[in-house]
This record gives structure tokens, sequence and C-alpha cells, in this order.
């Protein structure tokens, strides 16, 4: 990281860093400070930074009417339960395809990450339909089934990548040690996939809980997400914007503090499965 | 190893596949149950005479030649200054990467919340400053540029998270003997950085462009896809016809072509990472 | 024959005793004493059914109130409330999949009732068993043009739904400007300007020019519209349709009131639309020009923000207006009138059962029909600080209370649209769009070629021409 200090002018650096930074952050920042206006001064003509500050979206987002606590507990729950069962099969199958040695390899890659490609609004009629034949219809299952539809073949595609980073030599020295391939993939090839794990459980996470056309269309009054409590705010007579914008300060917050806290694995997990 | 996950990921994608497949071929009704009438190919040579359908794909194609342009562009950017910091690394990175963990709906709203003409700050800041008078959303060519630019902020940090790690692998050494050698960052950048990281910067291409053109979320919760169509890229309509007109058979007409059209693209992006892995 | 007294008391007595005792006593006694004995309401007791409805003001009123209905029946609602689309994609997958996911259907009339009739219950078979709970003061007392338009389609007979809520059009405006500039504009304009029913569109637009030039220092432009490429567009635009005599079918009237399978060749073309049509686009011109990116919510809101003097609008909004620093001054009536008359869109729907439901949870919905459209909870609708939109039963706007309302000062701020709302839904002041099953593709058309038009792509004759070929091939004409 040495060399890497005076690759730009400083001065140049910090200007396009700072624009950068304002670029990504004055809409978050407008977001969150707005979100303690009420909503008059929310949607007055001209746009105010001093104020005096409710905390009447917040209250009223969790009171018991129509608390904000189901989408949340139900997006959490159906998004950590998809990621999980996704990266445990993907990465099964990326090790799987990974090691394997047959002739239409490549097309059977290619097929998996293509299923990733459907177009919602095409698929959804009879994902519908099955689903209610199969009861699956206003249930957390469902709509876990749901996201696997494009998180499995995402995550099968980046562990089998990350796997082909690893040469084989590993496992194959542990199993004429005498291990069993399960003993060798789970205590030798697993520890050092952890980085290239925690990457697939993000980005799986990620395009779970942001999900807005499957969530609208499978779930039903118990398993309503956050997408869906936000886009319910658009009523027929306006948008609630005070309580818009304390959804969005709510959901913006944790993931920031996650992303910090996993940057780490984040980065060297990318760097393990992408350079092929 | 393989077979439970592919067991399930046969069940949940060969069965609508197969559904949309057969669909294509009929006139679909909802009422009272699935009905088919077969109809031959009736849809499909009206996918392909359909000016709505090919105005709408031309748009498609606009839209995802300037959005996955330039967040490459400045995802990369990006991610070479961040990685060429010193301190303070973790945070900027943490703040950087913020945009993409909010839902596509959530990031919409609030692209229209600073943009509204009458509340919004980015168009009260546009409108003072006498740069832009006019009605971001509600105006043809500004419409499109205000939903490219929501969708450049949300995604960017993706492409920059991708390439910043691909930066890491960039062999230390070469970059040291070029320095030695003299020479400026420009030509490191074209000759030493950008080959080592081609294979990083196709992954992050290929990930993007798979949900770059399929993504609606965004264009429909600020513009639906005007004003005057001009923001109406294909899945946006592909939605109206399967969700508001209710014309089943010819949505799965076009959302077939859509699919076509993205193993297309992400076939010519694999063999050019192929290709790349090889002369690397 | 118990069922006979029972009858007789509610139709004749039993109506008024209700109406005395509004102000006092809990809203359940009320109910009870005036409408019919326990044991009519308490039939489908222990039941649970699913009301699926649009966001809107009296749903939100009603969902306040549910203790009340439970109480009253012991039977459990849940409420689903969300964007009209998302309900629209919701409904037809479940009448898609042949069960009933949804015992109670917000049933817009044009993209609910007219494609999936065959879904709904015929309330008749309700109506006239004399075994179920009677609607209070008969069916006769929905207003007459509100009920065609909610509940029937293609013909006078059958009743799918009750009407639920009559958002309709109106002319919105500043009163408290158009007092202080009254003489001026007079005198500039050379007519009055104050709203009545003799004013024409084309003084609408000289009034909305006049503002825009500067004449008063409060606001910038004269009009504001709710002219967004989206269904909002098409609403607007149809006030002029109609005014100027044009419309998008022949017999325009009867294919909005009672609806029809086959509409025939659209008539966008003819030369009263065209007129419109040309009007509109000029009438856009003087506009303020964020119009073209709101829909109703965005127009509502810069008019409370004052950035102009006018606007046809949904009455419902007065009651979220009146309660903004504008209070007090705003003028509300209907909207101008064309060359043929003053059209005010109706923009109304119904509740209405599911036809998969069964038999039990039919009995059920239909007594959550009955009180959700009855006068007591069409009052309390009025009332309601979280919601509640604008009757849609004539007795309740003959209640005394309700009267009183209608003038400053008010608990009840739709009221003081009451004067205006009456005079717009007669028979030739309603505007009425289409129902018929392609409405939402036909619609997509209108404010699609419109939006063009208004973005100055096409004249208004070719957008006229390019919207009745695209319409009639809908429709196949």
């Amino acid at each position: 990281m040495n060399t890497s200090k005076r690759w730009l002018p400083h001065t140049l650096k910090i200007a396009l860093l700072t624009l950068l930074l304002l670029w990504t952050l004055i809409p978050i920042i407008w977001m969150v400070l707005s979100s303690f206006k009420s909503n008059d001064i929310i949607t007055a003509g001209t746009p105010r930074v001093f104020f005096t500050p409710t905390l009447e979206h917040y209250t009223s987002l969790f009171s018991s009417g129509n608390s904000l606590w189901p989408y949340l507990l139900n997006s959490l729950f159906i998004a950590g339960v998809s990621t999980l069962i996704a990266v445990v099969l993907g990465c099964m199958a990326g090790f799987g395809l990974s090691r394997i040695r047959i002739k239409g390899k490549q097309h059977l890659a290619f097929w998996i990450i293509s299923t990733r490609m459907a177009p919602i609004a095409a698929v959804i009629v009879p994902l519908y339909l099955l689903f209610r034949y199969l009861y699956l219809l206003d249930t957390h299952a469902g709509l876990i089934v749901a996201y696997l539809s494009f998180n499995l073949p995402f995550a099968i595609w980046l562990m089998t990548a990350f796997f082909d980073d690893l040469p084989p030599d590993l496992e194959e020295a542990a199993m004429i040690d005498g291990a069993t391939k399960l003993q060798a993939f789970r205590y030798v090839v697993l520890p050092l996939m952890t980085p290239g794990l925690v990457t697939t459980a993000i980005l799986c996470f990620i395009f779970a809980w942001n999900d807005y056309a499957f969530a609208q269309t499978f779930s039903g009054p118990s398993t309503q997400t956050i997408p869906i409590a936000a886009a319910q705010l658009l009523t027929q007579t306006g948008i609630d914007w005070g309580k818009l914008l304390a959804i969005g300060t709510i959901v913006v917050c944790p993931m920031a503090i996650a992303g910090l806290l996993v940057k780490r694995w984040l980065v060297q997990g990318l760097t393990l499965g992408a350079v092929k | 190893m393989m077979s439970p996950a592919l067991f399930l990921l046969a069940l949940i994608t060969l069965v609508p596949f197969f559904s949309i497949i057969w669909m294509s071929f009929n006139d679909v009704s909802l009422m009272g149950g699935l009905a088919f009438e077969f109809s031959g190919l009736d849809n499909w040579q009206r996918v392909f005479t359909d000016p709505d359908i090919r105005s709408s794909w031309l748009i498609s194609l606009v839209y995802f030649l300037a959005t996955v342009g330039l967040e490459m562009v400045i995802g990369t950017v990006m991610a070479l200054l961040v990685y060429s910091l010193t301190r303070g690394s973790n945070i900027i990175i943490s703040l950087l990467l913020i945009p993409m963990f909010i839902a596509p709906v959530i990031v919409g709203l609030l692209g229209r919340f600073m943009l509204d003409p009458s509340h919004g700050l980015y168009a009260w800041l546009l409108n003072e400053s006498g740069l832009f008078d006019g009605n971001i959303l509600g105006s043809v060519g500004s419409a499109m540029v205000a939903v490219i630019l929501m969708d450049v902020w949300e995604w960017t940090p993706l492409v920059a998270l991708i390439v910043l790690a691909g930066l890491a692998s960039v062999p230390e050494d070469t970059l040291e003997a070029a320095e030695m050698d003299g020479a400026k960052y420009g030509q490191k950048l074209l000759y030493i950085i950008l080959p080592s990281i081609s294979n990083i910067l196709l992954v992050a291409l290929l990930i993007r462009a798979m949900d770059a053109i399929r993504f609606f979320a965004i264009i429909f919760i600020t513009t639906n896809g005007g004003p005057a169509d001009s923001t109406k890229i294909i899945p946006i309509r592909l939605y109206d016809i399967a969700f508001r007109f209710f014309d089943l058979g010819y949505a799965a007409a076009v959302g077939i072509t859509m699919l076509v059209f993205s193993i297309m693209v992400a076939t010519a992006f694999t063999k050019l990472l192929k290709r790349q892995e090889t002369s690397s | 024959m118990t069922q006979f007294k029972r009858r007789d008391i509610l139709k004749g007595m039993g109506g008024l005793a209700s109406l005395s005792l509004m102000g006092a006593g809990p809203l359940r006694t009320a109910l009870a004493q005036g409408m019919a004995s326990d044991e009519a309401w308490k039939q489908a007791s222990g039941t649970t059914i699913q009301f699926i409805s649009e966001n809107t003001p009296p749903t939100t009123a009603i969902a306040a109130n549910l203790a009340s209905f439970q109480e009253l029946t012991g039977i459990t609602v849940n409420i689903t409330e969300m964007q009209l689309g998302a309900l629209v994609q919701k409904v037809a997958l479940d009448f898609g999949a042949g069960r009933s996911a949804f015992d109670v259907i917000y049933a817009d009339p044009y993209q609910v009732l007219a494609p999936y009739h065959r879904g709904l219950v015929d309330l008749n078979t309700f109506i006239n068993d004399d075994q179920q709970l009677v609607v209070p003061q008969g069916i006769e007392d929905f207003i007459p043009s509100q009920l065609a338009a909610a509940g029937r389609f293609k013909d006078s007979e059958s009743l799918y739904t009750l009407p639920y809520d009559c958002p309709t059009m109106i002319w919105i405006y500043r009163r408290d400007l158009f007092e202080k500039y009254h003489d001026q504009m007079q005198q500039d304009l050379g007519f009055d300007p104050t709203p009545s029913d003799s004013t024409t569109w084309e003084q609408y637009y000289q009034i909305a020019e006049w503002f825009s030039q500067g004449n008063a220092s409060e606001v910038q432009y004269g009009t504001g519209h709710q002219a967004q490429q989206y269904d909002s567009l098409m609403c607007d635009f149809s006030n002029v349709l109609f005014a100027y005599g044009g419309d998008y079918f022949a017999n325009g009237q009867q294919v909005g009131l009672l609806g029809t399978d086959s509409p025939g060749a659209c008539q966008l073309t003819s030369e009263p639309a065209l007129e419109a049509a040309r009007f509109y686009q000029k009438l856009l011109k003087v506009a303020h020009p964020g119009s073209t990116s709101w829909d109703w919510t965005g127009v509502a809101n810069a008019f409370q923000n004052g950035e102009f003097a006018m606007m046809p609008e949904w009455h419902e909004f007065a009651g979220s207006l009146e309660s903004s620093q504008l209070q007090g001054k705003i003028g509300y009536a209907p909207l101008p009138k064309g060359p043929a008359r003053s059209a005010n869109l109706w923009g109304g729907t119904g509740i209405g059962i599911n036809a998969n439901a069964s038999a039990e949870k039919q009995k059920a919905a239909w007594l959550f029909l009955v009180w959700a459209t009855s006068p007591q909870t069409q009052l309390m609708g009025l009332r309601s600080e979280v919601g509640g939109g604008t009757p849609t039963r004539q007795s309740v706007y003959d209640m005394p209370e309700v009267k009183a309302a209608s003038t400053p000062p008010t608990d009840m701020p739709n009221m003081l649209t009451a004067d205006t709302m009456l005079t717009a839904w007669q028979d030739d002041h309603i505007g009425l769009r289409p129902k018929i099953a392609q409405w939402n593709e036909v619609d997509t058309v209108i404010f699609t070629e419109l939006s063009k038009m208004l973005a100055g792509q096409m004249s208004p004759e070719e957008t006229m021409q390019s919207a009745k070929q695209r319409i009639d091939r809908i429709v196949g004409a």
C-alpha cells in the first residue's frame, strides 16, 4: 500500500473524494434530518435546516395501530433464513461444481446463473399459482423459497468461483492422510472459505432484503416486509413523507454499521473469489 | 454434494420457465381459474411488430448503457481513490457503501423527495442557482437523467466494492519497478493496474448487467414510465402488460425476449472474461 | 313473521329513531336500536373475514373503529390496505387461483368490477332474502348515479357492490385571493371571476392567465393540474372532454354508468373531442410547470404551499387542505362548463363480496357491507380524525348536524363541499369514464398519448388520432 500514496496529486484526490462523499451522503443526511421534522415543515416550499425536531414519526411507526416491528422482524427473518439456505446449499453445490470433472460443466454453470436473469413480472404468475397449490402464500416459507429462486443461483455461481480459486491440493492432502471427503471439506476447506461465505451471505441478504416485487405478490397480512411498509405510505391522499423518511433512516443505520463491521471480510472475500 | 441445491433450484426455476413458454403461445385469462386458449404465434408476432415494445427496448438500451457505463467508471474511480488512502479508508468505505443497502423502492421515493418541484432539496437548489428551472421528473429528458442518476447512486458502491477487492491483488513489485523507472500515474494506471484487475471489472460488469435489464423498481416508483413514455423501459411495459392489462400470454412472450437478451449479453461478457483469462 | 315486522320497523320508524339518537349514546346502542335487533347482527358470530382495500380515507376511519363492529356482530375483520395497482394485482391473481383469500373486496368499478364482475356476488340475493339483514333506509338511499356507477355492470338489475366512497373532481380555489382581487379581475377580464354555474372553461383559462401574469403577489401561477403520465391525467382531461361534448365512446353516459362489453369505436376524433384536446393543451401551457409531474396528491400539496390559485381536484382533499395554513381561505364550486355542460369526474368505488367465499363467510361479509355503508358509519367517518370520506347516502346529507357542518366553522371539513357535491352528482353534471373490461389498457393509451401532447411531441389532432387507433384495436372495434 506504500507506493499508492503518491499516485495522484493530493488535492485532486481530496477534491474527487469529497465530491463522491457529498454525492453519496447528501441525500442520506437530508433524509435522516428530515425524519425529525413535522410533516408541514417537510413539505414546505423552502427547505429548512434549522427547526424544532420531533419524534412523532418514529413514535407513530411503532404505535400499536400499524407498528413497524412485524415488518422489520419479517424482513430480517425471511431474508436471513433465505440467505442461510442459499449459502449452505450454494457452498455445497459450488464445491461440487468446482471439483467435478464433467464435459458440460461450463454449460451447467451458465444455466445456473441464467436462472437468475428471469424477468420478474413474467415469472410471477406461474410462481403465484405454484405457491397457491402448495399453500405457500402468506407464509414465511413461501417468500423464503421465492428469494431462493434468485439467491441460490447467485450463491452457487459465486461459491464456485471461490472454490475454483482454491487449489484442490489441500483437501487431497488431507484425504491422503486418511480423512473422508466430507471431513476434508469441513475441517480443511471450509475455514479457508470464510471470507467467501461472508461475501456471498451479505450480497444474498441485500438482494432478499431489498426485494419488493415478490414480497408484494406472495405476502399476506402476516408476512409483510419493509419495502411493502414503505410502499403502503403511498396512500390515495398523499405520501406520508415523515414516516417514509423515518423508515429509511431506520433501515439505513443498522445496515451501515453492519457494513462497517464486516467490511474487512468482504474485501478479502471478493479478492479471493473474483480473481480467477 | 450438489444435488439438494440443484433439485430445489430446478423446481423453482423450471416450472415458471416452462409455464411462460406455454403461456406465450396462448391467450391466457384469469377469471375463474387460469384458462388457456391456444393462439399459436399471435403473441410472438405482436412482440416483434409492436412499436411500443420497440421504443421500450430502445429506451432500455439507453438506460442500460448509461447506468452500467457510469457505474463502472465512477465505481472504478471510487475504488482507486479509496485504495490510495492511507488513513480513514474504513470509515470512508462504509459511508460510500450505504446506498446499496437501501431498498430500490425507498431510493426511488427518496429521489422523488429530493426532486419534488414543491419541496425537494435538489429541485430547490437547481432552481435557486438558475441551473434548471423546470420540473425534473415531469419533463422529457430530465426525467431520464434523474432516474439514471438514482440508479447510479444506488449501485455504484457495489461496483466500487468489487473493484476494491481486485485492487488488493495488483502486483506491488511491478508497480514499484515502474515507479522507479519514472512512470507517471496515467501510465501506471493504463498498463499495470487496469490489466491486472480486468477480470474483476468483468465480474462487476456481469453482476450489474444481469440486474440492469430487469430491475425497474426505481423508475416504477418515480415516473412509472413517463413523461410521454420517455422512461418506459421494457420491464415496466412488461409489468403493465402482465398486471394492468392482464394479457398474460403476451407478457410471457415479452418476458422470454428479455431473458434471451440477458443470456446473450451474459454470454458475450463471459466469453470476454474467458479470453482475458487466457491472455493474462 | 318476525322478520316482516323487523323490516317494517326499519324502513319506517327505525330510521328516524336512529337518527335522533345520533347525538347521544355510544355508537353501538344507536346502531342496535336503529337498525335491527341484535339477533340479526349476530348471525355470523365467530367468523373471521378478510377485507382488501385501497389505502383510502373511509377505510382508515373504519379500521380505527372496527372494535364496535366486532362487539356488535362477533365477527373479526382483518383489513389489508394497499395501493390500487397492487390491490388489482392481488385480486386478479386471487380470482385466477379460484380461491378466496379476500371476502370483502374494494371493487374499483373500472379495474375490478368491469373485468371481474363474475367474481362478485349479486347482492340482490341478500337484499331480497328475508333472512338477511336489511340495508338501512334501503338501497334507494344511495345517491342514484353512484349506486349504478359503483354497483352495476351492463344491466340495471344486478348489483355487485354498495357505494363506499365517492371522490369527485371539483373546482377548488383560493377564495381569499378571488375576493381580494375581485374588482381588479372583473375590470381586466370583463366578467365576474367568482366561480358560479355559468363560468366557462374559457373563462377559467383567462383567470388562470391573469394570475400567471403576476397580477397577484401571493401566487405565481393561476392553475395547477394533476397531469402526470398516469391515471390522474386522464381524469383531469376527462372533465374538459365531457364539458365540450366529447366522449371516449358513443353513448358515453350509459357506457359510464352501467358499462358494457362492447363499447364500439372510439370517439376521440370527433370535432368536440378535438376542441377539448386543443383547449386542454392551451390550458396546460399557462399552468404551473410542475403539473406534468403531479398526480392528485402532488397538486394538492403544491396548492397548499400557495403555488397557484386554483385547480380541478378531488373534493376529498378538502379535509387535509382545511387543516393546513389555508384553512378558511378555500372555495369550492362545480367545474366550469364547456359548450355542452359542466362535467365533474366521479371516482368512487363500492365494496362487494367475493363469490368464491364460503356461504358462511359471505353472510358475515354481507353484515360488514351493510355496516360499513350504513348512515351511522358514514357519519362517523365524517367526524373521524384519522380519515373518513364523504357519504354516499342522501340521508346523511339531510341530517341536521351535517347540514350545519357545511358552513364554517366545522368539525367535518369535507362537508364544506356538500352543496357543490350534491350538484356535481346530478345526472347532467356527473362525469363518468367508460366502464369496460379493457379500461386499464385504454386508460394507459389515453394518458400516454396526452402526455406526449403536453410534452409538445404531437399536436392535439395527432394525439386524438393516435389514441383512437390504439383504443380501437384494444376494444376490437
